[in-house]
């Protein structure tokens, strides 16, 4: 006994659906080409069952098992995980650029008007201003050069407050885009758990791999790993569980626990689990470097800046107040103030440049000690800059940014090798090809042909034999 | 073998022209600004340096500013008392004719001319540069010498009212230098007096005013035997002074040349920290704008092969 004529047109009619099925999957894999979550699909087919015959088992021909997805769980795994560590970078690297930018400090080595390459920035405020000390010192009666003076010292009071004003701005800026950040994190926690959800109730009843949700889930989980890093769990039903920071997130269908910003004093945002109420200590992620480089580099600028500025009003002031101005008054101070957020000019002395107090004797308004000492304050190194002059401490300030700056650079250069490494390995297992899958389409139509070839074969047959019993 | 996929070619192309955009985009603006560091983020240990380096370009640019004012002043006190010896020298010739072959009528003569002289000195003491008395030391803001004639025009007296301090000014880290004499100093320490000085024997006005008043009398002996010698030592004092000045003035080019020197070397310094190497930049930009044009290219042709032109 063999399959017979009906056997072979079943064959036949399963050979056209197992091309069909092939041609769909191709169809299904070109029209996702574009789409960077999903991961090429492939169609196993396998012999359908043999009968056993007098010959013999004999074929049956094929049969479509299984659509299966091809991913590579290694790669997929170091996606998230240098996920994590670029967007670290990235964070931190924006926030040092609006730093620098706010900073305002450039190089410029072109030679100026006077001679020599002009500074730019609080760098110039700072020689400016002893510089005009110097000026009122050759000329300490000099109306003229009192106007100068207060000119330059309200120029660099104001490059100090907007120095500070940016910063803060900066600051305010970083919190912002923490809770926004923390925002998206807990909507890409509950839209896991929900996939997870359709997933696993989907395998459950098919009993085969849902590869577009899990296509769609990984997308989730590595756009996720971007925000914060994370640790992720395969589970046996095919969900997975996603644990931040030590704290179990999302479970299954459950979202256990989300993040939430909070005050840790002093406007200091940080992140914590809700429910649990722990914080978390975050190594990767933009959140992670929203943070670090607030608390910092950021804080460290601000610091710096700030007590420069403060250091500047006291000893000005403490050499100025000692001083005497042409009309005899004493003991004003020269700013006011106590940091780069509000230090300004005495706008006693503003309103009457007069009274800047060059004199150090009383009556005598050619002397000019105090303009002098005030002067040689620039050259003088202080054990609260680290033993440099204010403008040696305030270059180092501008380096230390700079060096932050160069760091996340070239982090990012380097993480960016191997972002492109991995993206292209998962390309090459994952990635559609237009090329094979237009020959795939075209082995499949010509399989097709050949079975409706089939098909008129065993029709003919039939037909033959029909006409013979007539 | 690696499995290459449609979307490989384009995603590095992307990937590899937004690198050598990146790097046309540094090589022109060091191009364009002629510099090799801009910001601090491009090398911090340079712009650190810079910073210093400019920090005392513009210090020294400020010495040469102080030391071109000091100069100018002191150049305006040199011409005062290069005048003022010519006053001290027609005194000197005065005192030295005025013997006892004179009549007293030419004595007299001499007097008024010798009361002119110090109006005239003392004219030349109260001499001012941009609205400050020159030598009345700190006490700048008023006539340093008060002269007092009587009915006849006779001068009486002529008293200092300036002090005997003068300003320091800064002409390079940490050396200071004052550009002028005090009109009088008897404290016996501190700047020269000009007029008169403890430490000299000078007391011009005062001698001047004897001289006069000698002649007046007829006393032709009490001339040539004290007021000549008393306006001889103060001739030497403000020949004295004037030297000083001349020498305070050689100080001060000296510490002008020295300064444009340090500031050449400085400039010099900053530019071998900052200014791009111009023939290397040039030649950069021109292998990453070829390396530019082969990729892009090369990727049009790529990107427009596929196996759809050969498939019916």
């Amino acid at each position: 006994m063999s399959l017979g004529l009906f056997g072979t047109l079943g064959l036949a009619a399963r050979s056209l659906q197992t091309q069909q099925a092939g041609i769909e999957v191709a169809g299904h894999n070109l029209a996702n080409v574009n789409n960077p979550a999903y991961a090429r699909q492939r169609l196993d087919i396998t012999t359908a069952p043999p009968v056993s015959t007098a010959l013999g088992p004999q074929g049956t021909g094929a049969e479509a098992v299984s659509i299966q997805s091809l991913r590579n769980a290694l790669v997929d795994q170091q996606i998230v995980a240098e996920g994590s560590v670029s967007s670290y970078w990235d964070a931190q690297q924006q926030a040092l650029e609006f730093a620098q930018a706010g900073l305002g400090q450039q190089i410029d080595s072109t030679t100026g008007s006077n001679g020599t390459s002009s500074q730019e920035g609080l760098a110039q405020g700072l020689t400016d201003l002893f510089n005009e000390f110097q000026s009122l010192s050759t000329q300490p009666t000099s109306l003229a050069e009192r106007q100068v003076l207060l000119m330059k010292a309200s120029a660099l009071a104001s490059q100090f407050n907007q120095v500070s004003q940016r910063l803060d701005g900066l600051r305010t800026g970083l919190n912002t885009s923490l809770s926004s950040d923390v925002d998206s994190a807990n909507k890409l926690l509950s839209d896991i758990a929900n996939l997870n959800d359709q997933i696993i109730s989907s395998e459950i009843n098919s009993g085969e791999a849902a590869n577009d949700l899990r296509d769609l889930r990984q997308q989730k989980i590595e756009d996720l790993s971007q925000l914060v890093n994370i640790d992720v769990a395969a589970q046996s039903n095919g969900g997975v569980n996603i644990t931040i920071g030590g704290v179990l997130m999302v479970s299954d269908k459950n979202v256990l626990d989300s993040l939430q910003t909070y005050d840790a004093g002093g406007g200091q945002m940080l992140v914590r689990a809700a429910t649990a109420g722990t914080p978390l200590t975050l190594t990767g992620g933009s959140i992670a470097g929203t943070i670090d480089v607030r608390d910092g580099t950021v804080a460290a600028l601000s610091n710096q800046i700030d007590s420069l500025a403060a250091l500047l009003i006291n000893e000005v002031n403490s050499v100025h107040a000692a001083g005497y101005s042409l009309t005899g008054t004493t003991g004003e101070d020269f700013f006011s103030g106590t940091d780069a957020s509000n230090i300004a000019v005495n706008p006693t002395l503003l309103n009457n440049p007069s009274l800047v107090q060059a004199s150090g004797t009383n009556g005598a308004v050619g002397d000019n000690s105090v303009a002098l000492a005030l002067a040689q304050l620039a050259n003088q190194t202080y054990a609260s800059l680290n033993n440099q002059t204010f403008s040696q401490s305030f270059a180092q300030t501008v380096a230390a940014l700079g060096q932050s700056l160069a760091t996340a650079n070239g982090q990012i250069s380097d993480q960016q090798t191997v972002q492109e490494m991995l993206q292209q390995q998962r390309s090459s297992i994952s990635g559609v090809s237009i090329d094979e899958e237009m020959t795939n389409l075209s082995v499949y139509q010509r399989a097709y042909q050949a079975s409706a070839r089939l098909i008129t074969v065993v029709d003919d047959l039939l037909e033959t034999l029909v006409n013979v019993i007539q | 073998m690696i499995r290459v996929t449609s979307n490989m070619f384009p995603d590095s192309l992307v990937n590899q022209l937004a690198r050598l955009g990146q790097r046309q985009q540094q090589l022109q603006s060091e191009v364009a600004s002629g510099q090799r560091v801009q910001f601090p983020e491009d090398d911090p240990p340079a712009v650190r340096r810079v910073l210093d380096l400019q920090a005392e370009a513009s210090g020294v640019a400020q010495y040469q500013d102080n030391i071109a004012r000091l100069k100018e002043q002191s150049t305006v006190a040199y011409d005062a008392m290069n005048a003022l010896k010519n006053v001290s020298d027609r005194a000197g010739e005065i005192a030295t004719q005025a013997d006892g072959t004179k009549s007293q009528q030419d004595l007299s003569a001499y007097a008024t001319e010798v009361a002119q002289l110090i109006q005239q000195a003392v004219q030349l003491m109260n001499g001012k540069y941009e609205g400050d008395y020159l030598f009345g030391g700190t006490l700048s803001n008023q006539p340093p010498f008060v002269l007092a004639t009587d009915s006849n025009g006779n001068v009486t007296s002529v008293t200092y009212q300036g002090n005997t301090s003068v300003s320091q000014v800064e002409i390079a880290e940490g050396t200071t230098l004052a550009a002028l004499p005090v009109g009088a100093n008897s404290t016996g320490n501190g700047p020269a007096g000009l007029i008169t000085d403890s430490r000299t024997g000078a007391d011009f006005f005062n001698h001047l005013i004897a001289l006069q008043n000698d002649l007046l009398a007829g006393n032709t002996t009490a001339i040539q035997s004290t007021d000549l010698t008393a306006l001889q030592a103060d001739e030497q004092n403000i020949v004295g002074q004037i030297a000083t000045t001349g020498a305070l003035q050689s100080r001060m080019d000296a510490a002008q040349s020295i300064a444009e020197g340090r500031s050449a070397s400085l400039d010099k310094l900053i530019s071998g920290q900052a200014d791009a190497d111009m023939a290397t930049v040039m030649v950069q930009l021109n292998q990453a704008q070829t390396a530019y044009q082969a990729a892009l290219q090369s990727g049009a042709r790529l990107l427009n092969l596929s196996l759809l032109d050969y498939l019916q």
